[in-house]
C-alpha cells in the first residue's frame, strides 16, 4: 500500500487553545477516510496544515513522502482539495472557472472537449456547465470543485465537509464518485459531520474530539447504530463525567 | 498562468456592469477635459494671431514719429499657444500671455486667464491633466481595491492557492490588468489630445517631432505614476482580510495624496516662500535700481556711456573723441539709463524666479508624502507650462525689449544730432525692427528641469512594489 498521507504527532496551538494535539494518521492511495467531529474537534486544522496553509507547533504533516514545510508548492501541486463552500467565479461559466483553476495550477491551457469530460464526470451537464455561475446551486459548484480537483490528476483528495448543504440525492452522487476515484488509485481524507455517508464510503473512520483523534474506526465492522453510539458516546464524555462528578 | 489571469480578468470586466459603468464615466470627463481644452487653446490661438497681426500693422504704420516716443509704445510680445496646455494648462493662465516690451520698465506678463474670467479658472481643473490625476487613481482603486482581498473573503484564494497557484504570479498578473486598464485609457487620451493638438493648433513653434516627444515624456510618467497607484491599491488589498475595508483605506488614501496633500503642498510653498505683491516688487525694483545707479560723470556712468556710443557706433571710440562726436546726447543718456535699468530690472525678476524656484523645490520634499504632486510638475513641465517655460519667454521677450530699444535710441542717437527730442524717425523705419520670433526650448532641454521629480516618482513606484511583493509574502495564509 502506498501511503499519500501521512501526521506524525501534528500538533498545532493557537496561542493556549490546542486545536490539534499530537495526530498520528496515514491515507494510503485507494483508501478513504473520513474524519469525523463537532465543530472545532481539529478536522479543517487537519487539512489546512496538510495544505500548507498552516505551519505546525511540532510534528509533520507528509504528502507522497515530502514534508509539507520543505516545499509547500510541491505538495500543493500532488493535492486535490475540495473546501465545504467551493468558490468560484459568478460572472464565468462553470467551464471558464475550471478552465481557470486548471491553469492556475500550473497545468496549461485545458483541452476543452478533457475539461467538458471531467464536468460531466462529476455528473455536470453540458448546459449547466455552459452557464454562469451565479445562477448554480451548492451541489453544482461542488461538483465544479470535484472537477477542479480532479483535473489536477491529484493522487490525494482533501475534502473540508464537501456534502454540507448539498441534497440527499447530490450527496448520494458525490460519494459515489469518489467510491470511484478511490478505486482508481487516489487517497481521499474528508472531514465530515455526516455519519451515514461517512460510515457508507470510508475504509477507515476517524473521531477527533478537541484536537485529539480518539477513536480510528473500521465501518465494515459496524452498523449504522452502533457507529453512532461511539460517535455520541465520545461526544458526550465530558457531560457524562460532568454528571458523574456531581 | 498570467495569461489566464489577464483574460480571466478581462471578461470579467467586460461582463461587470459596474466597471463598464466607470470607464464610461472616465472617458466622458475625459473628453469633456479634452473638448474644454482644445476649445480654449483654439480660441486663444486666434487670439494671439489676429493682436500679433495688428499689433505689427500699428508699429509699423507709425508714421514720422519721434523713436524714443515709439519705443513707449513699443510692441507686444505675445506667447505663443502651448499645444499640450490644451492637456495641462499648468501654471500657464495665472502668469499672464503677453509682455509689453516698453521702455524703461521690464514689464511682467498681463492678461492673466485666471484673472480675465474667472469662470475659465475654475473650469481649470477640467482639463484632461486635472481629470486624470483626479480619476486615474480613482479608476485604478475601484478597480483594484478587492483584486486579493475579494480573492480571499470568497475563499477563491484559498482554493488557488491550495490548487498550486503562485500568490505572487497572481499578484502579478492582477497588477498587469488594473495598471493596463488605466494605461489605456491614458494612452487613448494622450494621442487623441496629441493628435487634436498637431491638426488644429499648427501655427505654435513647436514641431511635431517635438511635441510627439513631449507626449511620449508625459506617457512615461503618468504611466509610473499608475505603476505606483497600482501597487498600493495591491498592497492594501494584500493586507486586510475584507475588500470594504481595502476599499475605505484606499478612499482614505486618495483623498490625502491626491486631494489633500498637492493643494496643501502649495499653501505651505507660498507661506514659506511668499510670492512678492506686485506694489513690492515694483517699489524694491525701483529703489534696487536707484541705488546702483552710478551718477551722473561718475567713473562707472563713463563706462556705459562709452559702451553704448562704440554700440552704436560698431567700434571702438577713444575717451578723447567722446564728447566731439556728433551725437544726439538725450538719445545717449536714454540708452545708457535703459542699460542701467535693465540691469535692475533682471536682477529683481531673476529674483523673483528663484522664489517660484523655491516654492518649487520645497513642494518637491512634500511630493515624497504624495507621488501626485511630483506628476503635477512633470506633467507642467513636459507640457511646456511649468514655471519655467515661462520664465524661457519672459527672458526673451526682455532680449526682445532690448534690441527694440536700443534700435529706437540708436536711430535717434545716429540721426537727431542737435535735434533733442524734435527728431522724427522716417515711417520706413519702423519695418527695419526685427519681428519676436519666440522659439520655445525643446523638451530635451527641460528633461533636466522634472530629473528631480522623475527620481521622486521612480522612488515612490520602487518602495510601492516592493511593499507589495513584501506583502503578498507577508500574507502567506490565504484565508
Amino acid at each position: 500500500m502506498t501511503e499519500l498521507l501521512r501526521a506524525r504527532d501534528l500538533t498545532k496551538t493557537f496561542r493556549s487553545n490546542t486545536a490539534l494535539n499530537a495526530l498520528n494518521l496515514s491515507v494510503n492511495a485507494k483508501e478513504i477516510v473520513c474524519l469525523l467531529g463537532a465543530n472545532g474537534a481539529g478536522k479543517t486544522t487537519t487539512i489546512n496544515l496538510f495544505l500548507g496553509f498552516l505551519e505546525p507547533t511540532s510534528g509533520t504533516a507528509m504528502v507522497d513522502g515530502i514534508v509539507v514545510t520543505d516545499d509547500p508548492k510541491t505538495v500543493r501541486g500532488k493535492l486535490g482539495y475540495v473546501p465545504e463552500q467551493v468558490s468560484l467565479y459568478p460572472s464565468l461559466s462553470g467551464l471558464e472557472n475550471l478552465d481557470y483553476f486548471v491553469r492556475l495550477g500550473g497545468r496549461g491551457r485545458g483541452d476543452e472537449k478533457y475539461l467538458r469530460g471531467l464536468l460531466d464526470q462529476v455528473g455536470l451537464s453540458q448546459l449547466d456547465a455552459d452557464q454562469r455561475v451565479r445562477a448554480y446551486s451548492k451541489g453544482m459548484r461542488q461538483k465544479v470543485g470535484l472537477a477542479i480537483a480532479l483535473a489536477k490528476g491529484a493522487r490525494a483528495l482533501l475534502l473540508d465537509e464537501p456534502l454540507s448543504g448539498l441534497d440527499p440525492s447530490a450527496a448520494n452522487e458525490f460519494c459515489r464518485l469518489l467510491r470511484r476515484l478511490a478505486d482508481d488509485g487516489a487517497a481521499v481524507l474528508m472531514a465530515t459531520h455526516d455519519l451515514f455517508r461517512a460510515r457508507e464510503i470510508a475504509d477507515r473512520i476517524g473521531i477527533m474530539k478537541s484536537g485529539i483523534l480518539v477513536e480510528e474506526l473500521s465501518p465494515e465492522s459496524l452498523d449504522q447504530t452502533a457507529l453512532e453510539q461511539i460517535y455520541l458516546q465520545h461526544m458526550h464524555d465530558d457531560e457524562r463525567l460532568s454528571v458523574e462528578a456531581h | 498562468m498570467i495569461g489566464a489571469i489577464v483574460h480571466k480578468e478581462l471578461t470579467e470586466i467586460r461582463r461587470d456592469g459596474r466597471a463598464l459603468g466607470l470607464l464610461l464615466i472616465v472617458a466622458l470627463l475625459l473628453l469633456l477635459g479634452l473638448v474644454t481644452g482644445l476649445a480654449t487653446e483654439n480660441a486663444r490661438e486666434r487670439e494671439v494671431l489676429q493682436a500679433r497681426a495688428d499689433d505689427a500693422a500699428v508699429f509699423a504704420e507709425q508714421g514720422e514719429k519721434n523713436p524714443h516716443s515709439a519705443a513707449h509704445f513699443s510692441r507686444m510680445a505675445h506667447k505663443p499657444v502651448v499645444p499640450l496646455a490644451s492637456f495641462d494648462p499648468g501654471v500657464s493662465s495665472y502668469l499672464g500671455q503677453v509682455i509689453w516690451l516698453e521702455a524703461h520698465y521690464r514689464n511682467p506678463a498681463m492678461y492673466r486667464a485666471a484673472e480675465d474670467a474667472p469662470e475659465l479658472s475654475r473650469l481649470e481643473n477640467f482639463s484632461i491633466a486635472g481629470v486624470l490625476t483626479l480619476v486615474l487613481p480613482l479608476l485604478v482603486l475601484l478597480l483594484g481595491y478587492g483584486s486579493i482581498a475579494s480573492e480571499r473573503e470568497r475563499g477563491t484564494l484559498r482554493q488557488l492557492v491550495g490548487g498550486g497557484a503562485s500568490p505572487m504570479g497572481l499578484l502579478l498578473g492582477k497588477f498587469l490588468v488594473v495598471a493596463g486598464v488605466a494605461f489605456a485609457v491614458l494612452a487613448a487620451t494622450l494621442g487623441l489630445a496629441t493628435g487634436f493638438s498637431l491638426a488644429t493648433l499648427p501655427g505654435t513653434g513647436y514641431s511635431g517631432g517635438d511635441l510627439l516627444l513631449r507626449s511620449f515624456s508625459l506617457l512615461a510618467v503618468y504611466g509610473l505614476y499608475i505603476v505606483c497607484l497600482t501597487a498600493v491599491t495591491l498592497l492594501v488589498s494584500t493586507l486586510v482580510a475584507e475588500a470594504k475595508t481595502a476599499l475605505l483605506l484606499l478612499l482614505g488614501f486618495w483623498v490625502v495624496t491626491v486631494v489633500g496633500l498637492p493643494r496643501l503642498s502649495a499653501s505651505i510653498a507660498e507661506q514659506v516662500y511668499p510670492s512678492p505683491d506686485s506694489g513690492a516688487f515694483w517699489s524694491d525694483a525701483r529703489a534696487s535700481l536707484e541705488a546702483n545707479r552710478p551718477p551722473g560723470g561718475s567713473e562707472d556712468y563713463v563706462a556705459v556711456e562709452r559702451e553704448v556710443i562704440e554700440r552704436a557706433l560698431g567700434g571702438e571710440v577713444r575717451e578723447d573723441e567722446l564728447d566731439g562726436l556728433a551725437l544726439n546726447r538725450g538719445a545717449v543718456r536714454l540708452e545708457v539709463s535703459e542699460v542701467l535699468g535693465a540691469e535692475a530690472y533682471n536682477a529683481a525678476f531673476a529674483e523673483l524666479f528663484e522664489n517660484y524656484d523655491k516654492q518649487k523645490n520645497l513642494r518637491q520634499w512634500l511630493s515624497l508624502l504624495s507621488p501626485t504632486i511630483a506628476l503635477q510638475h512633470l506633467s507642467r513641465t513636459y507640457s511646456g507650462t511649468d514655471v519655467a517655460a515661462h520664465e524661457h519667454f519672459s527672458l526673451e521677450a526682455e532680449h526682445q525689449r532690448n534690441n527694440i530699444v536700443r534700435a529706437m535710441n540708436e536711430d535717434m542717437m545716429l540721426n537727431g544730432a542737435g535735434q533733442s527730442f524734435g527728431y522724427l524717425a522716417p515711417p520706413e523705419f519702423w519695418e527695419t525692427v526685427p519681428e519676436f520670433d519666440y522659439r520655445p526650448p525643446p523638451v530635451a532641454a527641460t528633461w533636466s528641469e522634472g530629473a528631480r521629480d522623475l527620481l521622486i516618482l521612480l522612488l515612490w513606484g520602487l518602495a510601492a512594489l516592493g511593499a507589495c511583493a513584501v506583502g503578498i509574502r507577508y500574507r502567506r495564509a490565504p484565508g
